[in-house]
């Protein structure tokens, strides 16, 4: 672990002002769940540490149009237990609630879910110098790929994205309010994430080193069904395999509109809109729930030993539908 | 790995007094302690940490030590540079291990080392170390080390031989065989993933050394030590109160023990060298993969006739691998032709019954394979073609009793019918392991305030040697067990071997045990004349020292020694023939549901029967097998080392991404130990880690009516044999 300086602002302004160093590197910190491995594994060394635990707002609020406002400093145990979250929106709370372990949800935060960086063996091992560390490969297609895309596989690298929250952020149509020395602007969730380009492989995110995811804003969700699930190997701390959130509109039984996330499956969290075609128009049960699985995983793209994912993303949609059904999943 | 699983060998017959001591300190036929559950003696002080473990000795000076190891599979050094290391802050010592022309033979091979006054700049300085490398062919797999036309990596070869075993008459078996089962089976790589991971402390004063190691053999150390230092023997001391496990991985001082003593010596300092996980996982031994080819034959009535095997698996980079097989089950007519396959990986050592849980593995799913054959229940099959009865050998009635306590009977045949996506089955495997003493010696010093001080010098892995070594002393001399002051893990302590092969407990309670007695007849003869009887009519029960017939005619304990005065009693003695027996059997069964949309196994029931002899401490005779049950569930669904096939570097050298079970992943457990007092003293240590992930991969099996004959039970596994068993495929 490099020496590093540490920095402690209690502003939004202050700790973006102290993410800004001349000649050297930066690096927030919150619940340091991300941050620290990496930094002890020599995967990232930065020469600063700036704790924005203070800086960021720790609160849950309700915004005057009938959605909510996470700070992004809110921990996660706070997020999977609060009530009126989970009754606006059940799959984050569902998500929130199968984030790692409980003591990574009662250290990590909303913000450092959204911005951990990837999980992929070959990017957390100091040996690999891939894309994403600067080097000019990514060694997951010719390697050992069992829990790479499926997805979005056309760019350099294949990494999931390892946020849980995204997926029913990006879902339910939330905003992220990000500040940086210019001052504040507002993304949508699902732009904040980014594909994997030659000019663009290092970031997950829109987000520029000197700028600070300091809010989530959800919308009001309006009368919707929900459903949350996903598959994960061991039933203890493990990644997921795949899950899926779905958002459904109703009109009596009849799906009027839907949305369909998934996460565990591609370099973003992946909005399937063939799943969402049929489920729209449809009426809201079993054989409509098998349907979605099956157009979900219709143009997946595996590599070479993770074909098996896409039969679980079949069923994680497919269970995510009949919850939101209020059926039962197996 | 031969040495570990036979230690008893021929023991030299006792002289008339030892033989006559051992009978008169046969195990009592009416215990007052043995037997029962007794609680580690040293719980509290681990939970409260109180207990020092290596990695918490503080010495004066103390500084760190760090070893620059390998990235390369395979490469030979050209060249190591310390200097930018040596003026890195804080460093006190470097050193190169290797040199120029030396090649390295796996990830993680030890090149270099540093040391510095704290650990982190240990870590970075070791970084500053410069090898230049010139990077060699290399095998990540035995695929690749097998393939025609491979390149020579390993001097004498990429592969070797090994004997073929062979009896009866094959072709006759064959012959025999109303129907045949060819089939390819194979195991993975595991390491130990001990909790705590290795670590030494090396003191030198003057040119003595002393060592405070996370080991499994004290004694043994020390010649390891004197070996690899060329230094006497008598100028080491070896100490390891604590440990977090061993596993098998902690038999020997390694090229980490060594190091530490080299960099204290360079340093003049002591130095602590705690290894990470990383390297734990690199460079600190595994469990060999297995694979083996297959041709089974069996007769109508059910009866076994043949069984054809070509076997192979790596143990890394110039170990061995082999492993029994076929496991238990009696071939009359067999062949089996082994071959070691070396890759560039870390070497194996000794796992936790080495080569039992691949033997096992892979002839029970054989066998249910042939019991689906012939259509006969896979109980009534095993029974059916179990060796005979004998006292280590009892797994037709271990079979029998588990198939009616598990509800056998519910069991469905293979590929349970109910509608839905979550199948479930039942699966059982049996095992045996040896075990047994050896030459332990054992101290007892009774002082005349009362105290009692047992001295022997073994280790407790975790396992409650501690305790039991209490617990013996305690009934030996009609005491509480907290009266007695166990003292091991320490070379300043009597002789005792390494514990490993299940021999611990058999090899040191008898050692107490004898020496217990021999220092309560002395203090029986000195008390005697007080009480104006004969020694001979004289026992020690509940805290006193009375007459055998008239137990109100005694005197206290605490009276009793008052009597030594200024003449404390010593004494010695060692293992002995009679007091300990060698060889276990049991019988597992398991219960799965299989989410066959997924592929995702869960373990919902498990029932082992195990048998080790007279059992001591029932309590940590059950946490043993609990313990090896977790660790073969492990085996059967999550442990995997991952080398990446491209450039032979292990991906997931973690605890994230190297999965191990956790609480909810490990289901009810249900133990049933047979308790042989008759047999004396065996040990259980390896006998419960084996059949589990066999019994495991039978459910599976059962449930889903795929056969998945590889480990581990990955969803990919499930789902692709389930997939080529609705196609019509072999399964």
């Amino acid at each position: 672990l490099k020496a590093f300086a540490y920095v402690n602002p209690t502003s939004e302004r202050d700790a973006v002002i102290a993410l800004r160093v001349e000649n050297g590197t930066a690096a927030p910190l919150a619940g340091g769940m991300d941050l620290i491995t990496r930094m002890k594994n020599y995967i990232q060394s930065p020469d600063r540490v700036v704790n924005v635990k203070n800086a960021l707002d720790r609160t849950i609020s309700t915004t005057p149009d009938g959605g909510m406002r996470l700070g992004a400093a809110v921990k996660i145990v706070d997020l999977a237990e609060h009530p009126q979250v989970g009754r606006l929106y059940p799959a984050i709370v569902a998500a929130a609630g199968e984030v790692g372990t409980p003591q990574i949800r009662n250290a990590g935060t909303v913000g450092g879910n959204l911005n951990q960086r990837p999980r992929c063996w070959y990017y957390t091992n100091e040996e690999f110098v891939c894309y994403k560390k600067g080097g000019n490969r990514c060694f997951s297609p010719a390697g050992e790929n069992q829990y790479h895309a499926i997805f979005g596989n056309d760019g350099p690298s294949h990494i999931v994205h390892p946020s849980s929250l995204a997926v029913p952020f990006v879902a339910y149509g939330a905003r992220f309010r990000v500040v940086g020395p210019n001052g504040e602007r507002t993304v949508n969730a699902a732009e904040y994430f980014t594909m994997p380009t030659l000019q663009n492989v290092q970031k997950e995110n829109v987000l520029a080193d000197d700028e600070l995811l300091t809010h989530v804003i959800l919308p009001a969700p309006g009368n919707v069904r929900h459903g949350h699930y996903e598959v994960r190997y061991k039933q203890s701390h493990d990644w997921p395999l795949a899950f899926a959130t779905v958002v459904l509109a109703l009109n009596g039984n009849t799906i009027r509109s839907a949305r369909v996330v998934l996460g565990a499956v591609a370099p973003v969290p992946w909005r399937s809109e063939d799943a969402e075609r049929a489920l729209a128009g449809r009426s809201l049960d079993a054989d409509t729930a098998a349907a979605a699985g099956d157009a979900a995983v219709a143009a997946a793209k595996p590599l070479s030993r993770n074909g098996y994912k896409v039969q679980i993303t079949r069923t994680a949609v497919k269970r995510a539908v009949l919850r939101a059904a209020g059926l039962q999943t197996v | 790995v031969a040495k570990l699983q036979n230690p008893q060998g021929a023991a030299p017959a006792p002289d008339p007094a030892t033989q006559a001591l051992v009978q008169k300190y046969a195990w009592p036929g009416r215990p007052a302690l043995i037997g029962t559950s007794v609680k580690r003696l040293d719980g509290p002080d681990k939970v409260t940490g109180r207990a020092k473990y290596t990695y918490d000795i503080a010495r004066p000076g103390l500084i760190y030590g760090k070893v620059a190891r390998s990235p390369h599979p395979h490469a030979r050094i050209v060249s190591i540079d310390l200097s930018e290391a040596q003026r890195a802050p804080g460093v006190r010592a470097a050193l190169a291990w290797k040199n120029p022309g030396d090649e390295v033979m796996f990830q993680g091979d030890s090149v270099a080392a540093v040391a510095a006054d704290t650990e982190e700049r240990a870590r970075d300085a070791v970084r500053l170390i410069r090898v230049e490398y010139q990077p060699l062919p290399f095998f990540s797999s035995v695929e690749q080390a097998m393939e025609p036309g491979a390149p020579t990596v390993f001097q004498n070869g990429n592969t070797r031989a090994g004997m073929v075993q062979e009896a009866g008459d094959l072709d006759a078996g064959f012959k025999q065989a109303a129907s045949i089962v060819e089939q390819t089976y194979s195991t993975h790589v595991i390491t130990h993933v001990c909790l705590e991971t290795h670590c030494v402390v090396c003191e030198w004063e003057g040119d003595r050394l002393t060592v405070w190691i996370s080991t499994q053999a004290v004694h043994g150390s020390v010649d390891q030590f004197a070996r690899g230092l060329q230094i006497p023997a008598s100028n080491i001391r070896v100490i390891c109160q604590y440990m977090g496990g061993g596993f098998g991985a902690k038999t020997q001082a390694g090229a980490e023990g060594l190091i530490g003593a080299r960099l204290a010596q360079a340093a003049r300092a002591p130095v602590k060298l705690t290894l990470d996980r990383k390297e734990e996982h690199l460079d600190t031994g595994n469990r060999p993969s297995a694979f083996a080819e297959i041709r089974a034959g069996v007769a109508s009535d059910g009866m076994l006739t043949a069984f054809e095997a070509r076997s192979w698996g790596t143990g890394g980079a110039g170990a061995g691998s082999n492993f029994p097989l076929p496991y238990i089950y009696q071939f009359p007519n067999r062949r089996r032709a082994h071959t070691d396959v070396y890759i560039n990986a870390g070497q194996q050592r000794p796992m936790r019954a080495p080569g039992h849980p691949q033997g096992c593995f892979i002839t029970e799913i054989l066998m249910d394979e042939l019991a689906d054959q012939i259509r006969m229940d896979p109980v009534e099959f095993r029974i059916k073609n179990c060796p005979p009865d004998a006292p280590n050998a009892k797994w037709r009635d271990y079979l029998a009793e588990g198939a009616k306590l598990f509800g056998w009977e519910r069991r469905h045949p293979t590929g349970d019918p109910a509608p839905g996506p979550i199948k479930t089955g039942f699966g059982c495997a049996v095992h045996q392991w040896g075990g047994g003493g050896r030459g332990a010696q054992a101290r007892c010093e009774i002082a005349a305030d009362g105290s009692v001080v047992m001295k022997c010098g073994t280790q407790d892995l975790g396992t409650g040697t501690r305790t039991i070594v209490a617990m013996v002393a305690a009934e030996t001399l009609g005491l509480p067990v907290a009266a007695i002051t166990p003292q091991i893990g320490d070379t300043m302590y009597p002789q005792a071997g390494a514990s490993g092969g299940s021999t611990t407990a058999a090899s040191v309670s008898p050692a107490i045990r004898l020496a217990a007695g021999k220092a309560l007849d002395q203090l029986l003869e000195r008390v005697a004349p007080t009480l104006g009887v004969d020694a001979a009519s004289l026992v020690a029960a509940n805290g006193r020292i009375q007459v055998r017939d008239n137990p109100s005619r005694g005197l206290t304990w605490r009276e009793a020694c008052k009597l030594l005065g200024t003449s404390p009693i010593t004494a010695d003695a060692q293992w002995t023939q009679g007091l300990s027996s060698t060889g276990t059997s049991g019988a597992q069964f398991t219960e799965v549901s299989v989410d066959i949309e997924t592929g995702i196994v869960k373990v919902t029931r498990i029932l082992a029967i195990q048998d080790c002899g007279l059992i001591v401490d029932r309590l940590t005779a059950e946490s043993q097998v609990h313990g090896g049950i977790i660790g073969s569930l492990n085996f059967a669904l999550f442990e995997d080392r991952i080398l990446d096939r491209v450039t032979g570097q292990m991906v997931n050298p973690n605890m994230e991404m190297y999965l191990l079970a956790g609480m909810s992943d490990i289901p009810q457990i249900d133990i049933v130990l047979k308790n042989m007092p008759e047999r004396g003293v065996i040990g259980i240590g390896e006998p419960p880690t084996v059949s589990t992930s066999a019994a495991i991969a039978s459910a599976v099996r059962n449930a889903t009516g795929a056969t998945i004959r590889s480990l581990p039970l990955m969803p990919h596994k499930v789902l692709d044999a389930i997939q080529a068993q609705r196609a019509g495929g072999t399964n």
